[in-house]
């Protein structure tokens, strides 16, 4: 689709009042885990964040429609103005925004304000908070690393003048970056910078997981953690009226038609339950006790007609498209890999023995076998370490190394990892050769090994397993101990710089699971911190893919297919890869 | 019996003790690092001092341990590490929809199974008798996720006599909408156990002389089941029953989880999966109180129903 052709999902913005949501409509949805709590500075997980996204308004958001996702600006009368270097950032809200109701505001409209955008950024600096998004601005902005220097252990203070974050009048706020990069503003997008209000984190600094008051479309009406949340249209958000151009995706037709004109949001009341369990998620979607639902795993069968050639093709099982259930699916911008520790004696390091065992594991595994039998067809293997939909993704570049048990066995005998008498390979100098893979508990896990021991039995290598929690596993990868391991990246913003800083030296022991140092990457890398998207970053992106596949500090797995389904009178859904939810923009006609 | 209590009271003490040791070494040999969960995707060796500090878990080991200590003096156990919500707010929200669905199977599961148990045992060697017991036998190796499944399955989906799942604010609209098929199902997982436990205990004392000199005497069968056997075959019961109280308040796990209870089962599932030892702690240390006071109290209904029971 030309993103052109979408250019006007423009939300025209009327700067009143105007509760349009009719609180008799229900939206009733689900997460399939419990979230943690609704301040935007203290929670990342995705549950969380689907809930923030609702009630907290960051600088700009993305378009509905627009396909690749496209920046637009939500609480700013313009997208911002940025340098010609590339550092300074200049934003200009729109006047007549006001906060949802609390007691923290003593019965005033409090409107936002520049200043609470200062506020809430530089919270996510603050090393009283331990912003689990803090990664994502450190050192980011001019006078920041001093100004969290000076708090030491303690709080940060806010009050203190900080270059990098200025407020220049009222609705006038500029950003100024220590480095050139004309890639921050998806960063801005996000749920977790949304903005709070500095009275209402004070009034309820002991509890500001349960008290979440922003500007949103939405405010929290009831929360039993892990169990139900319930939100309500907030009776002050401004007029926002649905007014856009469909595109060429048939899907923009309907939603426009359900939409246009309407004041946003229609629904008036979303609850939310959380239901883990696969069979009530999806009896519940079935029996109308939920509107919109994913596919579980178990039902993936019933519910859809996948081709058998094709799986990706699918289509909605007949008794399901009778009901006018309505089937919506999208490539997640995601990628799940699994690492080697490349600072471990026998799986790491640069030596070309070393590469070749890793390259041969890679070349063993039967990642098409396991989507197909796993997955349920329902995923791609992964060839970029940036995936489809998010900036710099290379459609052409195929990563991943033939499957091929053969010649991997061959390529372990040339590097001198022979065969022995009870069967299995030796390392070059003699040793035993054993690795171990880290996993997790569930069934899904066990599923994977089996796969995983296949592998190993091919190539003749003893493999053990080390099961564990998730924080078990991080720990001791942190440690060094682990020598091979399997995670999955989502994008937290879509610019390939979030997906390719995972192989950045500087972040190893952090988001650099393997533990990979390599100069050239790092020099690359750096170098394209300094472009815009375009082809001379993609390029360099290219070049540093070649060096992972080169070193294979990684094997790379695979890019899930989400499969969502809703009601006949769910009007208005888009599945978008970025937005976690669509709730505002929603309508129910039952 | 004032003085037994004392003694048992005052025994309670190294008891509790031994239980807060024990649970501070596990949590800390094998409960998994919270600050790893905490700290999302920025596990920076900062980020992740930062939260081990926050959370206290960078003091010694004895200073924590006695931090510990002061909480259960004070039953304050602070705020839940992965939601920062009070432990007492989160738990006073979990115990009510675990004690209705936990308290209701108990009360159900006992009256029928004791019911079923005395008439099989009355009717030994009968097909009645053997059917039952087959039956039970069968019940009880089937896995209660199969009930759970099947019974939400064809129940609630298929017969539509029931909600999917679901829980509301109202007791009544609970009682009446949301909590039949998950007591249903959580009595049929209990009562093949219980009768057959029951059964045999009535069976017991149906062999004793003093049922054979009360019939010798002329008295209805219905007077020796209820006046003489029922109350001597209720030692064991109750002795089962007492101590099955104490983890009411744990709620049914399973049973939360697949009709959307907000009970202590889901909870505590969920401390464990997040290394939540504020919430383990509080959990585990209301449990053991509560099995100690149950197992006293069990020691002086013995007493009040068997005035031959000596207390030491």
């Amino acid at each position: 689709m030309n993103p052109h052709a979408l250019l006007a999902t423009v939300a025209a913005l009327v700067l009143l009042p105007a509760q349009a949501a009719d609180m008799n409509k229900v939206l009733r949805v689900a997460l399939n885990a419990p979230e943690t709590g609704f301040d935007p500075a203290k929670v990342s997980d995705l549950y969380s964040s689907t809930v923030t996204e609702n009630i907290f308004d960051p600088l700009v958001t993305y378009d509905y429609l627009a396909r690749p996702a496209k920046l637009i600006p939500n609480t700013v009368s313009a997208l911002p103005s940025i340098s010609a270097d590339g550092k300074v950032y200049t934003f200009r809200l729109k006047p007549g925004i006001f906060f949802a109701a609390d007691p923290a505001f003593k019965g005033k409209k409090r409107e936002l304000t520049a200043a609470d955008y200062a506020y809430s950024i530089k919270r996510h600096l603050d090393p009283g908070i331990h912003s689990p998004w803090s990664f994502l601005v450190d050192g980011r902005f001019v006078g920041g690393n001093e100004l969290v220097k000076a708090a030491g252990k303690g709080a940060l203070n806010y009050d203190a003048p900080l270059e990098g974050i200025k407020v220049l009048d009222k609705y006038t706020l500029q950003l100024t970056l220590t480095e050139t990069n004309f890639n921050f503003l998806p960063i801005l997008a996000m749920p977790a910078f949304g903005a709070v209000a500095r009275e209402v984190i004070k009034a309820h600094r002991d509890n500001t997981n349960a008290h979440p008051v922003g500007t949103g479309p939405y405010l929290l009406k009831e929360w039993k953690p892990g169990s139900r949340i319930v939100l309500e249209a907030n009776p002050g958000f401004r007029k926002l009226v649905f007014n856009a151009t469909p595109g060429s995706d048939p899907l923009d037709k309907a939603v426009v038609q359900a939409l246009q004109g309407k004041t946003l949001p229609q629904v008036g009341r979303i609850e939310i339950s959380v239901i883990e369990e696969e069979q009530p998620l999806w009896l519940s979607f079935l029996n109308r006790q939920l509107d919109i639902s994913g596919i579980p795993q178990v039902a993936l069968q019933s519910a859809l007609v996948i081709d058998p050639k094709n799986p990706l093709k699918v289509r909605l099982a007949e008794s399901y498209a009778r009901q006018g259930i309505q089937l919506q699916r999208q490539l997640l911008p995601e990628i799940t890999f699994h690492f080697f520790n490349m600072q471990d004696p026998v799986v790491g390091g640069d030596s070309k023995d070393k590469i070749a065992l890793r390259r041969a594991i890679a070349m063993s595994f039967p990642v098409s076998e396991a989507i197909a039998s796993i997955r349920r067809g329902q995923a791609v293997p992964m060839n970029y370490i940036v995936p489809p939909g998010v900036a710099g993704h290379n459609p052409a570049f195929r990563g991943a190394p033939k499957y091929d048990p053969a010649a991997a066995n061959a390529l372990l005998d040339r590097f001198g990892y022979r065969v022995g008498a009870d069967g299995y390979r030796t390392r070059p100098d003699g040793k035993p050769l054993a690795i171990e893979l880290a996993c997790g508990t569930s069934s899904t896990d066990k599923q994977w090994n089996e796969y995983w021991q296949k592998t190993f039995d091919t190539l003749k290598i003893r493999l053990g397993f080390r099961q564990g929690k998730w924080n078990e596993l991080s720990k001791a990868n942190h440690q060094g101990k682990l020598q091979m391991w399997g995670m999955a990246w989502g994008a937290d913003y879509p610019d390939g710089e979030n997906f390719m800083q995972l192989l950045y030296g500087r972040n190893a022991g952090d988001s650099n699971a393997a533990d990979f140092k390599n100069a050239d990457y790092d020099r690359l890398f750096e170098a394209s911190l300094k472009l815009p998207h375009g082809p001379q970053r993609n390029q360099l992106y290219d070049a540093m893919n070649k060096i992972a596949v080169a070193q294979q500090p990684w094997i790379f797995g695979d890019i899930r297919m989400r499969s969502t389904l809703a009601h006949s009178y769910v009007k208005g859904l888009k599945l978008h890869p970025l937005l976690n939810t669509s709730w505002r923009y929603l309508d129910l006609q039952k | 019996m004032l003085a037994y209590i004392v003694r048992r009271v005052w025994q309670m003490v190294p008891t509790l003790f031994g239980v807060m040791l024990l649970l501070f070494v596990l949590f800390n040999w094998v409960g998994g690092d919270p600050s790893y969960i905490l700290a999302g995707k920025n596990l920076s060796a900062e980020a992740l001092a930062g939260i081990r500090q926050q959370l206290g878990l960078d003091l010694p080991l004895p200073q924590q341990f006695l931090i510990f200590v002061r909480q259960v003096l004070t039953l304050d156990f602070g705020t839940s590490w992965s939601t920062q919500q009070p432990v007492s707010a989160l738990l006073h929200s979990r115990i009510g929809p675990s004690l209705l669905l936990t308290g209701s199977m108990l009360l159900l599961g006992t009256v029928l199974a004791i019911a079923i148990a005395a008439l099989v045992a009355y009717r030994r060697g009968s097909l009645t008798d053997r059917l039952v017991t087959l039956i039970a036998t069968c019940a009880m190796s089937v896995s209660a996720l199969v009930y759970i499944i099947a019974g939400q399955y064809w129940l609630a989906f298929k017969g539509g006599w029931f909600p999917i799942m679901g829980w509301s604010d109202s007791t009544l609209d609970n009682l009446l909408h949301y909590l039949p098929l998950p007591l249903l199902l959580g009595v049929i997982v209990g009562l093949a156990p219980d009768i057959r436990f029951y059964r045999s205990c009535f069976v017991e004392e149906l062999g004793h002389d003093y049922v054979r000199t009360a019939r010798a005497k002329g008295l209805s069968e219905p007077v020796i089941m209820l006046k003489h056997v029922l109350r001597n075959a209720m030692i064991p019961v109750v002795t089962s029953l007492m101590m099955s109280l104490p983890y009411l308040m744990m709620g049914a796990m399973l049973l939360e989880t697949f009709f959307g209870i907000p009970g202590m089962g889901k909870e505590v599932v969920m401390a464990v999966e997040r290394s939540d030892f504020p919430v383990i702690k509080a959990i585990t240390i209301y449990i053991a109180l509560a099995t100690m006071l149950f197992n006293l109290l069990t020691d002086i209904v013995y007493k009040l129903i068997d005035p031959r029971v000596q207390l030491h």
